[in-house]
This record gives C-alpha cells, sequence and structure tokens, in this order.
C-alpha cells in the first residue's frame, strides 16, 4: 500500500478479515507469502514495525483494574512516548475523558472505553492504522471523534479498515478489498463508484 | 524512537504490582494457601503435641511451592480475561522484557509470602534454638529460590496459556520441575534454621540455587522467541 | 513416498539390535561371571544402567530436535522429538522397574528413597509425562512450539534434579562408574558394553521404525484423499 492510503476490508463472517488484520499488526506469523510494514519485512523485522503500527480489535485492549490515567501510561512507556504525561492529558482530552482520568476503566461505559480505546491507538502516533470494525460499540462522540481521525488521517497516514459496513467505508477508503473464505476476490478503487451498483456487486460475490 | 526496556519493564512491572494491589486476589490467596498448609502439614505429620522442628525447612519449603504453583497460575490472569494480550504483543516489546517483567511480579509476589511465612514456620514447628538470627540468611535462600522459581513459572505459565486445562496442565508442568528448588532451599534452610548452622551446606545449596536460576534463565533465553510467535 | 534409503537404515539398525541383544543376552547370563554378593539378581544390573542411559540419551535427542525444531519449524524434528521422548519415558519406566526389583533383592524392600539414581528416574518419568499432557492439550502449530520448548526445559531439569537428589540424600546405589573408570573387572565391563550397545540399537531401530509408520501412515491418508476426491469429483 502506499502511504497515506485507506484501504477497506470487506466480507462475509469467517472471511479471514480479522486473520489479516492481525497477521498486519504481527500477532499472527502468515504460512505463506511475504509482509512488509514501513520498509520492515514480517515477522522477521517484526520488532521494528510495532512501534510504527496502531491495531484496534474488537477489544479496546485495556486493563479493566487500573485507571485511564494508568493504562495510557503504560502503553506510552511501551511504546517509548517521549513527554508522556502531556501526551497522555492531550490524548485524554481529545477523546473527552481527562474529568474520568483517574477512573477505573471498569466504571467507565462501553462507549466510553472504547473512546479509550481510541487515545491508545493514537497514543504514539502510528503510521499506519489497523481497525477491526471500529465503529461498532462506538457511541455518538466516540463515532464523531474516529470520523474525524480517519479524515485526518488522509494523506499523513495509512489506514486498513476492516468492516461490515459497505456504505460507511466507500467515501472513506480509496481502495476496498473483498474476502471471502480466505481468498481475495476483488480489490477496485472507489474513485466514483456507485455505493447501489457496488453493494449488488458485493452480495453477488459473497453469496 | 526505540523505547528503552528499562522504561518497558518497569511499565509492565508496575502495572502487574498496581493491578495486584488493586484486586488484592492473588497474593492474599497465596498467604491464606500457605498458612492453611502449614496447618494441614502438623496434624498431616503427627498429633497436636509432635516436634516437626527439623523438618522445619522442608515444611517451609513445600509449603511454598505449592503456594508457588498457585500464584504462577494467577499470572495471565488480567491478559486472558481482559483481553489485553494482544495490546501487549501489538507493542514494541521485546518477548523478553514482557517475561521478565512477568518473572519480576512473581518474585515480589512470593517475597510478601515469604515475610509472613517464615516467621511463622519458626513460631509454629521450631521447637528450640534460637532462628531470628538466622532470619536474614533464609531470607537470601528466599530470594535465590524465587528467581529460580519466577523464570521457570512464567515460561511455563506461558506455555499453558493457549491450552485447554490450563489450571491443570501448570501444576503438571511445573511441579517436577521444581523438585530441585525445594530440595536445594529447604536443605539450605535447615542447615541454618537451627543450632549450629552449617555453613558449607548452606554455601553449597545456595550456589545450587543460583545455578537453577541460571540453567532456566538460559534455557528461557533460548526459547523465548518461540513461545508468542503464533 | 516410502524411501528406499531410509528403509536400509533401519534394516541395518534393527539387525544390529537383534545380533547385539542376543550377544548381551547370551553374555550376561551365561559367560560373564556371578557376582560374589548378589548372585543372578546381579546380572539385570547390566540391563538397568544401559536402559538407563539409553534413555538419557534418548532425552537428549529429543532436546536437540527441540532446539532444531524452534530454529528451523521442521516438522520432522517435532516428530523425532516425540517419538524419541516416548521411547525415553518407556526406557525410563523400565529403569525404575529394573532398579525395583534390584532393590528387592539386595535391600529386601521394593522402593528406597536413598536411591538417587532411582528417585531421579522417578521426577524423570513425572517431567517427561507431563510433556504428553502438554501435547494433548495444544494442537497444530502450537503444539510443536511448546513441546519443543518443553523438551529444552525438560531436559534441563535432568540434571538438575540428579544433583540435587543425589546430594540430599546419602548413597545407598553403589557407584559403578568412578572417575578413574568403570569399578568393575573386565570381564563384567565388556558385557556391560555389548548391552549398552544393545540398546542403542534397540533405541535406533524404534525410533526409525515408529517414523517409518508414522510417515507410512501419512502416505496412506493422502492416497486415500486422492482417491475419494477423483471418486467424487467425476
Amino acid at each position: 500500500m502506499a502511504e497515506g492510503e485507506c484501504l477497506g476490508i470487506l466480507g462475509p463472517n469467517g472471511a479471514g478479515k480479522s486473520t489479516l488484520l492481525r497477521m498486519l499488526a504481527t500477532l499472527l506469523r502468515p504460512d505463506a507469502g511475504a509482509l512488509s510494514v514501513g520498509g520492515h519485512a514480517l515477522p522477521e523485522r517484526a520488532g521494528r514495525a510495532r512501534g510504527l503500527i496502531g491495531y484496534m480489535g474488537h477489544d479496546p485492549l485495556l486493563y479493566l483494574d487500573l485507571t485511564a490515567w494508568q493504562n495510557l501510561e503504560l502503553f506510552a512507556d511501551l511504546y517509548g512516548v517521549p513527554r508522556p504525561r502531556e501526551r497522555i492529558a492531550d490524548m485524554l482530552r481529545e477523546v473527552g475523558l481527562l474529568p474520568r482520568a483517574h477512573d477505573a476503566v471498569r466504571t467507565l461505559s462501553r462507549g466510553m472505553a472504547q473512546r479509550l480505546g481510541l487515545a491508545r491507538l493514537l497514543l504514539h502516533r502510528p503510521s499506519l492504522l489497523l481497525l477491526d470494525e471500529p465503529h461498532a460499540s462506538l457511541d455518538a462522540p466516540g463515532a464523531a471523534l474516529l470520523d474525524r481521525v480517519l479524515a485526518e488521517a488522509r494523506g499523513a497516514q495509512t489506514v486498513v479498515l476492516v468492516t461490515h459496513d459497505l456504505e460507511r467505508v466507500l467515501p472513506i477508503a480509496g481502495r476496498v478489498l473483498v474476502l471471502r473464505a480466505g481468498r481475495a476476490v476483488l480489490s477496485a478503487g472507489t474513485a466514483g463508484v456507485d455505493p447501489a451498483a457496488f453493494r449488488a456487486e458485493y452480495e453477488a460475490l459473497v453469496a | 524512537m526505540k523505547p528503552s526496556w528499562v522504561r518497558q519493564l518497569r511499565a509492565l512491572l508496575l502495572k502487574d504490582l498496581r493491578l495486584e494491589l488493586r484486586t488484592r486476589d492473588t497474593v492474599a490467596a497465596m498467604i491464606l494457601f500457605a498458612v492453611a498448609a502449614m496447618v494441614i502439614f502438623q496434624f498431616g505429620f503427627g498429633t497436636r503435641d509432635t516436634d516437626l522442628t527439623r523438618f522445619a525447612g522442608g515444611l517451609l519449603w513445600v509449603t511454598l511451592a505449592l503456594t508457588a504453583v498457585l500464584g504462577v497460575g494467577r499470572t495471565y490472569v488480567a491478559e486472558r480475561e481482559q483481553r489485553v494480550l494482544d495490546g501487549l504483543l501489538a507493542a514494541p516489546v521485546p518477548r523478553l522484557v514482557l517475561l521478565g517483567a512477568k518473572a519480576l511480579a512473581i518474585v515480589a509476589y512470593l517475597l510478601v509470602v515469604e515475610v509472613i511465612a517464615v516467621p511463622l514456620v519458626g513460631v509454629f514447628f521450631i521447637k528450640d534454638g534460637p532462628w531470628l538470627g538466622d532470619l536474614p540468611l533464609i531470607f537470601l535462600v528466599c530470594l535465590l529460590a524465587d528467581v529460580g522459581i519466577g523464570i521457570l513459572g512464567t515460561l511455563f505459565a506461558s506455555l499453558a496459556l493457549f491450552t485447554r486445562a490450563r489450571e491443570l496442565l501448570l501444576p503438571v508442568l511445573f511441579l517436577p520441575a521444581l523438585v530441585p528448588v525445594v530440595i536445594a532451599a529447604s536443605g539450605a534452610t535447615h542447615a541454618v534454621a537451627g543450632v549450629p548452622n552449617d555453613m558449607a551446606e548452606y554455601r553449597g545449596y545456595c550456589l545450587f540455587l543460583g545455578a537453577y536460576a541460571v540453567v532456566f534463565a538460559l534455557v528461557a533465553y533460548a526459547t523465548y522467541e518461540a513461545v508468542f510467535d503464533d | 513416498m516410502i524411501e528406499r534409503l531410509r528403509g536400509r537404515g533401519l534394516a541395518i539398525s534393527g539387525a544390529l539390535a537383534l545380533v547385539l541383544t542376543t550377544l548381551a543376552v547370551i553374555g550376561v547370563f551365561f559367560v560373564a561371571p556371578e557376582d560374589a554378593d548378589q548372585g543372578i539378581i546381579q546380572k539385570i544390573f547390566y540391563f538397568h544402567v544401559a536402559i538407563a542411559i539409553t534413555s538419557l540419551i534418548a532425552f537428549a535427542v529429543a532436546f536437540v530436535a527441540g532446539l532444531r525444531y524452534l530454529w528451523t519449524r521442521d516438522e520432522r524434528a517435532d516428530e523425532v522429538g516425540s517419538i524419541a521422548i516416548g521411547l525415553g519415558l518407556l526406557f525410563s519406566v523400565l529403569v525404575v522397574l529394573t532398579g525395583s526389583i534390584w532393590a528387592k533383592a539386595s535391600w529386601g524392600t521394593w522402593w528406597v528413597w536413598g536411591d538417587a539414581r532411582l528417585v531421579t528416574y522417578l521426577i524423570v518419568i513425572l517431567i517427561y509425562a507431563a510433556y504428553f499432557v502438554l501435547r494433548s492439550s495444544a494442537d497444530g502449530d502450537r503444539r510443536m512450539r511448546y513441546s519443543a520448548i518443553y523438551a529444552v526445559a525438560g531436559f534441563a531439569s535432568v540434571p538438575l534434579s540428579f544433583y540435587s537428589v543425589r546430594v540430599a540424600q546419602s548413597f545407598v546405589h553403589p557407584v559403578v562408574f568412578t572417575r578413574n573408570g568403570a569399578e568393575m573387572p573386565g570381564s563384567m565391563l565388556i558385557w556391560f558394553v555389548v548391552s549398552q550397545a544393545a540398546f542403542l540399537a534397540i533405541f535406533t531401530t524404534f525410533l526409525l521404525l515408529e517414523m517409518r509408520q508414522r510417515r507410512a501412515d501419512r502416505a496412506l491418508r493422502r492416497l486415500k484423499l486422492r482417491l475419494e476426491a477423483a471418486g467424487s469429483g467425476v
């Protein structure tokens, strides 16, 4: 993928979308083929690549019994974020959780926890964002935040987005990849594509 | 920017300690378990009147070994229940640092248990001869043994993490490998627990405990990459 | 598929095993002098020690196979490791059984905690039986990786266990190999060596045999699948 591009991955359940994303996140080792992120081949140079990647899966990846601040502090240290205190405060402010910074994540609502997950995602300013169905379980402010993030990412950060939501992904992504039963069945640019027509084509492909 | 491993290690260790302080499950359970075990030993080996002085060292370490299995079994519980492991693995943390932090956490928990269990063993089981003065010596034994237990425990807990029946698997893997620790640590404790102290024996056993820790540190170093390498 | 060359290796090893074992049995029971103190039961000793050393070699093979698997991810290394440990475990059980028989004949009890080698082998059995519990709890790639790691850790446990058990108790078990060499008269030593060679050959034979068996199984399954596919695809 080119830098700054946004790729949408679509497909029915079990098609392997999440698996592909996890491979990119260096969580899984591919059986065959080659992957590289930011010039670092996976899985050999995975360690180098990890600092560039921000991964958000179905789970918010947070410790429920630590406070929001402590969670971000942990990840700031793991990613080597400079001037962590400032950065954490900034991120908490951006996601609207600064007043709850010292509350345990367990006490936050699901939407808030997901927003905190977004803060964790962006904390170390990753150049590659890997998002697995991010719109699911985000509350309204969270969804607005995500849209803003994706808009700002255009051209600046590379994004790979796994989703079920065709209509949502078409305006954001420059390209889409459709997976079915572990194989790619379509790779197409989205410029000038009519959503209805695309949906028809998509349904036919995954039937 | 490449994050310093010291910073990462500190952060991970702090995370585990903070979690434990917040929930206080593991250490409390370990302490209760240790005390209960001691009571059972007293009655298992005799009646209320039986003098178990010469077994004090052994009792201490059998208790601690079993307590360690309990504690190690809880190592990954937060990561498992809250599905955070992906977050740790996706971060640029060397796997060795992850394992090292867990091992240090186990050492910390065991030390806390030992601060209570060691004097308790003295009170419960050592009928004659002073032992308070020997406490620093015994705590050195504890430290040496704990390092080996922590390293091996973390390695095996990581193996058991993704398997079926992990609560059963861990003791099955761990206990046979702990036998040398129990032997050496109880030998060392026994050498100094009563009067007179046999320093030659003590040193020998302590050296062995050190060797044990080194051997398993090497094993962990040789194999750590493959542990999380899905 | 079924390789001729490997087959030859198996044949050689099998023949060797047969010859050596026969030689050993004859030698031990009919030629070697009877021990003054213990009589005919002492003969079991030839096999006891040979089996013990062979089992250690089996575990060492698994140790190397484990490292090799971790280095190359070659599935054959995993296979060799698991077979070697299976054989090693079997031999360890035999060590404990023969040792126990000897203990009964020598000291009148079936078990002696003061016998460092016997106790160590009990621990070894626990360590390597756990290997199979581990294997049955995981699948596929994880199973192989975890087995390899455990084969390495387990082998490291063995000398540690032996040394600690030995130090913990005074000897009851007579030490046969001193620093200067075996404490046995030459007439006994030769049959010990033959016996050792025989068990090594037995180990190698069974290892190769089992590997061949598994390979044949896999080939058969592949053939079956192919036939089924061909039959249904028409």
